[in-house]
């Protein structure tokens, strides 16, 4: 594994909005980032991340499991016991799930280790399913990479065959929250693989949302919504005032209710509990566990239900040296052994490994200046090449 | 190749007519054009009777709805259309088409299980009966298998009473993207 700095495209802005791509450059700053390059070998695509990641799925099925068996863990989770029936439920009757991103530290050399998984609202779709395969196929035609080159990247095409087997049942609705170009984005790319899958889609927004007398959920034309792909985390619908209609709804959702047992980070000390020891684990507990005094005074501190890095503490010697601001951390806390992301000439790279119906099909690698991948990380594509 | 052959995006615009996936399960059901056809078949008198109501009672919910009479005729065939309950906003006449037919909800071993459909035929296909949100279902009566999907009540225009129940957890500031 290499970061290789390469030529941008002098017309890739263009491109980018050609494709509909709008928030390659957010706040003025840059998040597509062309001007490097990740270059992996094909044993570590396939042995290191590919294989990894197919074996990490089967592994938190069992967590989930677990979890639906045991009312402690699902209160451990913080998961509201309002839902513990309804995500039940969504498991036995095997609501299927679409996607997830699993977030490793790697640089080429042993085993890559699992930081996180977002099993809910993983983003950065787009980008690496269209955008960088689109990126990879002109730098070849224009010679600013080897011919050969190819890249782990069958995003699109796994989301555009798994809609169809979803087992939908007429109209699709894809919702996000108003105000971000990304989040936009990124329904208006998945509504376009379910069309591509013989779905029916209607785009609207989390907050347009209404609910009819038999407590079915509508869309702006008062249409029943029974089927709605939600860009919006689960916890927040559990605590959102129509969170208590969800249950008795009828509406299926995807990702299924199952997701919020794996989306939430009390998942990574159950894995480590489960299968203490497994080399693309790193040791988590839940924070006052005892188990929890092995890591000394190197760990990372981590809400429940973070996204984006937010609250997220790095501590080094039992001194906090890093400390990211946000708004979670009331729902209770884990920590995980610090495993400090690779630097590659002062960027660390956080690789981002796709499931599409819990098969591993591509990656997107995000770098930020800092050791905590936070919202200020850019996208930086990547090719494999012997 | 480790890649897609191929990344297409299709245009946005009006979605296509569902295609149900040849994978999707089957269920029994029964169609009829009357009670009698229903009790004809096996079924109790009592049966027939509450899955005809059940069909009538969806039949306003479902049936495509229009503003002009002689638009559900071009849809639906001459003399095929009736007056809906509903009104338009500024208080006028509502039009739907005349049921075809009805179907059970999917027959189970010793039960039933969903509420009677309604069903249509088009004035361009008159042997096929059709569900409220246009899925054929079957081109004749009695028993049969349908995909699943089409067992389920259509979508239905419905009354929203209240908007605004999600998105308070994304109230919080500085946050461009809602998922992580």
């Amino acid at each position: 594994m290499e970061r290789i700095k390469i030529e941008p495209r002098e017309d890739w802005r263009e491109t980018a909005e050609a494709h509909g791509f709008r928030f390659h450059t957010i706040d003025n700053e840059r998040y597509w980032d062309e001007s490097a390059c990740y270059q992996f070998s094909l044993r570590e695509v396939e042995d290191d991340i590919e294989d990894p990641s197919g074996e990490l799925e089967q592994m938190c099925f069992q967590v989930v499991e677990r979890a639906l068996a045991d009312d402690a863990v699902m209160a451990r989770l913080g998961i509201p016991d309002t839902f513990w029936d309804f995500i039940a439920d969504s498991w036995s009757q095997q609501h299927r799930n679409l996607y997830g991103r699993f977030d490793f530290a790697y640089d080429g050399n042993g085993p890559a280790k699992l930081f996180e998984y977002n099993a809910d609202t993983p983003t950065s779709l787009y980008e690496t399913a269209v955008f960088q395969w689109v990126w990879l196929e002109q730098a070849i035609e224009r010679g600013l990479i080897p011919e050969n080159s190819d890249q782990f990247n069958s995003l699109h095409e796994a989301l555009t065959g798994t809609f169809g087997q979803m087992g939908l049942s007429g109209l699709l609705h894809l919702a996000c929250c108003k105000d971000s170009d990304e989040d936009e984005g990124t329904i208006e790319y998945m509504a376009d693989c379910a069309r591509q899958g013989g779905i029916e889609t209607r785009l609207i927004y989390i907050e347009d949302i209404g609910i009819d007398t038999q407590g079915r959920f509508t869309d702006l034309q008062d249409d029943v919504i029974t089927d709605l792909f939600k860009l919006y985390p689960w916890e927040w619908i559990m605590t959102d005032d129509f969170g208590k209609n969800v249950p008795a709804s009828n509406t299926r959702f995807i990702e299924p209710g199952w997701k919020a047992i794996l989306s939430n980070k009390g998942l990574l000390p159950l894995l480590w509990e489960m299968f203490e020891g497994h080399p693309n684990l790193l040791p988590a507990w839940f924070d006052g566990d005892a188990g929890a005094a092995a890591l000394g005074g190197d760990y990372v501190r981590k809400p429940l239900l973070s996204r984006e890095g937010a609250n997220v503490e790095i501590f080094q010697d039992g001194e906090r040296t890093v400390s990211v601001e946000g708004d979670y951390g009331a729902e209770g806390h884990i920590i995980q052994a610090l495993h400090p992301l690779p630097g590659f000439d002062g960027n660390y790279p956080m690789i981002g490994s796709w499931m599409v119906a819990s098969q591993p099909c591509g990656i997107g690698i995000r770098e930020d200046n800092s050791m905590v991948t936070g919202n200020n990380a850019r996208f930086v594509p990547h090719i494999i090449l012997d | 190749m480790k890649r897609s052959r191929s990344v297409k995006l299709v245009a946005m615009g009006t979605g296509l007519l569902l295609v149900a996936a040849c994978e999707e399960a089957k269920v029994d059901t029964a169609l009829f054009e009357s009670v009698q056809q229903c009790t004809g078949l096996g079924f109790t008198a009592q049966e027939c009777e509450a899955n005809y109501k059940e069909a009538q009672a969806n039949h306003v919910n479902v049936a495509p709805k229009y503003a002009k009479r002689e638009d559900c005729e071009t849809d639906f065939g001459a003399e095929k259309c009736e007056v809906a309950p509903q009104r338009t906003s500024t208080g006028g006449s509502v039009f739907m088409p005349l049921m075809a037919g009805y179907m059970m909800g999917s027959i189970l071993s010793g039960g039933r299980r969903g509420a009677g459909q309604p069903l249509y035929k088009s004035a361009n296909d008159r042997s096929t009966f059709r569900t409220g949100d246009n899925k054929a279902v079957a081109k004749t009566t009695g028993r049969t298998s349908v995909a699943k999907s089409a067992t389920q009540t259509a979508s239905a225009k419905t009354r929203t009473v209240s908007r605004g129940g999600f998105g308070a957890g994304a109230r919080s500031p500085m946050r461009r993207s809602f998922g992580g």
